[in-house]
């Protein structure tokens, strides 16, 4: 007999258990990259299916879920995938990062600091931390069993020399649990030292290279630097978030035609803000 | 002794297990009659002490740089062992180089022995600068202090004989001549026990040459490092060498001071390459 009804989280049982499976392993090995068989997906590749297939694995009956793109649960990306990912499973939608159990994200991690019950799945176009200085996938695997990255202090050194400091804006590699060295996707700079003993569980998911990776809760995360030198975040100044007034956060630069404006990234991080600020007021 | 090599061998091709007995120096030849494996090294023994400078001597496809890849990690031998540096296992007993876990493997490569390549491509990564390559040895011997980095690079920069102003510019940049010091610098600012040199100034000017010569010279005798200089040059292995072996067929045919070597050979086949060379 057949039915028309979409299996809970739209794969079949054996598909999120080779997922989940894939997910346990990273685990188990943190930051270390592990191959699953990545699916076809309603979305084409490149927008988010990696993470969207880690979600989907995991997200429970009980799970309540918030995705955002670019710290955003607005835009049309992050819309679409929260709406496929409810209607395939009927879970609650929130914007409250609080609130949320499962948060999908593309190149943020939330303003608000997440808990142990909280898992984010990150969506990652480029899983290997090495091709930028090593395009043999062979001598890419040889060299992190031997976790040997001089070649990624080197380009780290050049940058030093040349521009006084690495010149990687996004995408900065970090060593996980004192080991292996990972991408953690095109987060800023800002976003790195909230990876370090995060509480919750953080999972990577590339759709089109089809790899997961994952830091547990609790892990040493540090980004790649040398002894003497200090690891610089992205730095706005005097400026603050022209909506909520936040200056504690990473800003968006928005270029109109009467100049730049600033606004906090993380929309529900300024929503609230704001709300807080008026009822003080 | 800080290098001792115990009947290494390496065979390309699958070995019928008799090709060592059934090639090499008497047998003319390295290709072996029964299975066509081809005795690149056939149990070569050998001692190399602190400071010693040797050279490799022989006919292209005599085994020379396999040698070295062997001794280097690069190739692994098919059988004998190779001890470097008295390393010893929680035993007490030697312990070869292909037995080395993992992680020492790269521990001697980065720290204790370097290689200089005829082909700088080899030697070189083309897509660093000059100042990263030599840096890129410096991280692997474990320093992770950009001052201390910068600063050794910029010394063996110095040391070379290179303005300090072009320390970040490619590889391409630079001449046939230039990029084989870049390698010299590169190979030293470890402070190896051991440098390797594979044909190190093949294809260079002569004159280019005799100062690249000079100059590895002359840090050997400041530093004070073991060498071991593959050359088809015996004026190259004259002008480097104490002590010099003569390959054939991937065997060592003779051993001993190059001086000697040089005037009084005694192998046959060494006699016919002094007296067509030099
Ligand atoms: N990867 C390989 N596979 C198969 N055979 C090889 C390989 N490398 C080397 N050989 C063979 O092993 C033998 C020794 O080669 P090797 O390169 O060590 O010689 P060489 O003395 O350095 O020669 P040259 O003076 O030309 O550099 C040659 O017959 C060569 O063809
Ligand atoms: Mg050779
Ligand atoms: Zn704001």
């Amino acid at each position: 007999m057949t039915t028309n009804k979409v299996t809970f989280g739209f794969f079949d049982e054996d598909a999120k258990k080779e997922i989940r499976r894939a997910s346990l392993k990273a685990v188990a090995l943190p930051g270390y990259i592990v191959p699953f068989a990545s699916r076809e997906m309603p979305i084409a590749r490149g927008w988010g299916t990696g993470g969207l297939q880690v979600t989907l694995s995991l997200i429970t009956e009980e799970d309540t879920l918030k995705v955002i793109d670019q710290g955003c649960d607005g835009s049309v990306n992050a819309v679409n995938i929260r709406e496929f990912i409810v209607s395939v499973t009927g879970v609650k939608q929130t914007m409250a990062t609080p609130e949320a159990t499962v948060i999908q994200t593309r190149h943020r991690v939330p303003e608000y600091p997440l808990t142990s019950n909280q898992i984010l799945v990150y969506q990652v176009p480029i899983p290997e931390v090495l091709t930028i200085v090593e395009p043999d996938t062979a001598k890419q695997k040889e060299m992190h069993a031997s976790v040997d990255y001089s070649k990624l202090w080197v380009l780290l050194y050049e940058d030093t020399s040349q521009f006084g400091d690495s010149r990687i804006s996004s995408r900065y590699p970090v060593r996980v649990n004192d080991h292996f060295v990972m991408d953690p996707s095109p987060i800023p700079k800002y976003d790195i030292p909230k990876l370090n003993n995060n509480p919750s569980l953080q999972l990577f998911g590339a759709g089109r290279e089809k790899r997961i990776y994952a830091i547990p809760p609790y892990t040493k995360v540090e980004p790649l630097k040398f002894t003497d030198r200090e690891f610089i975040i992205e730095d706005f100044g005097d400026k603050c978030c022209e909506r909520c007034g936040a200056t504690d956060v990473y800003l968006d630069e928005v270029h109109q035609e009467d100049g730049v404006h600033f606004f906090c990234s993380d929309t529900y991080h300024c929503d609230t803000n704001k709300n807080e600020v008026e009822d003080a007021a | 002794m800080l290098l001792e090599l115990d009947d290494v061998s390496k065979v390309y091709g699958v070995s019928c297990g008799n090709c060592l007995e059934l090639t090499g120096d008497s047998s003319e030849c390295a290709i072996c009659p029964e299975c066509n494996a081809v005795v690149a090294v056939n149990r070569v023994n050998l001692s190399v002490e602190e400071n010693e400078i040797v050279g490799v001597v022989g006919e292209s496809g005599s085994g020379k740089s396999t040698l070295l890849q062997m001794i280097y990690q690069d190739q692994k031998a098919t059988s004998g062992e190779i001890y470097f540096n008295g390393l010893k296992d929680s035993n007490g007993n030697k312990l070869s180089l292909f037995n080395l876990p993992s992680g020492k493997t790269s521990w001697v490569r980065n720290h204790e022995m370097s290689m200089i390549y005829q082909n700088p491509h080899l030697g070189l990564n083309f897509n660093f600068s000059a100042g990263g390559n030599i840096a890129e040895k410096i991280i692997g011997s474990g320093e992770k202090r950009y001052q201390i980095i910068r600063d050794r690079a910029l010394h063996f920069f110095g040391k070379i004989e290179m303005p300090t102003s072009r320390i970040d510019d490619y590889p391409e940049a630079f001449s046939g001549g230039q990029q084989q010091r870049i390698q010299i610098a590169k190979a030293l600012s470890s402070s190896p026990r051991l440098l390797l040199l594979d044909e190190p100034t093949t294809g260079l000017d002569v004159s280019v040459q005799a100062k690249i010569l000079d100059l590895i010279k002359a840090l050997q005798y400041e530093m004070g490092f073991s060498m071991i200089v593959v050359s088809h040059d015996l004026g190259v292995i004259n002008h480097l060498t104490d002590l010099t072996l003569v390959m054939k067929n991937g065997c060592l045919v003779e051993y001993g001071l190059t001086d000697q070597i040089l005037e009084d050979p005694q192998h046959p086949y060494t006699q016919l390459l002094v007296s067509s060379k030099l």
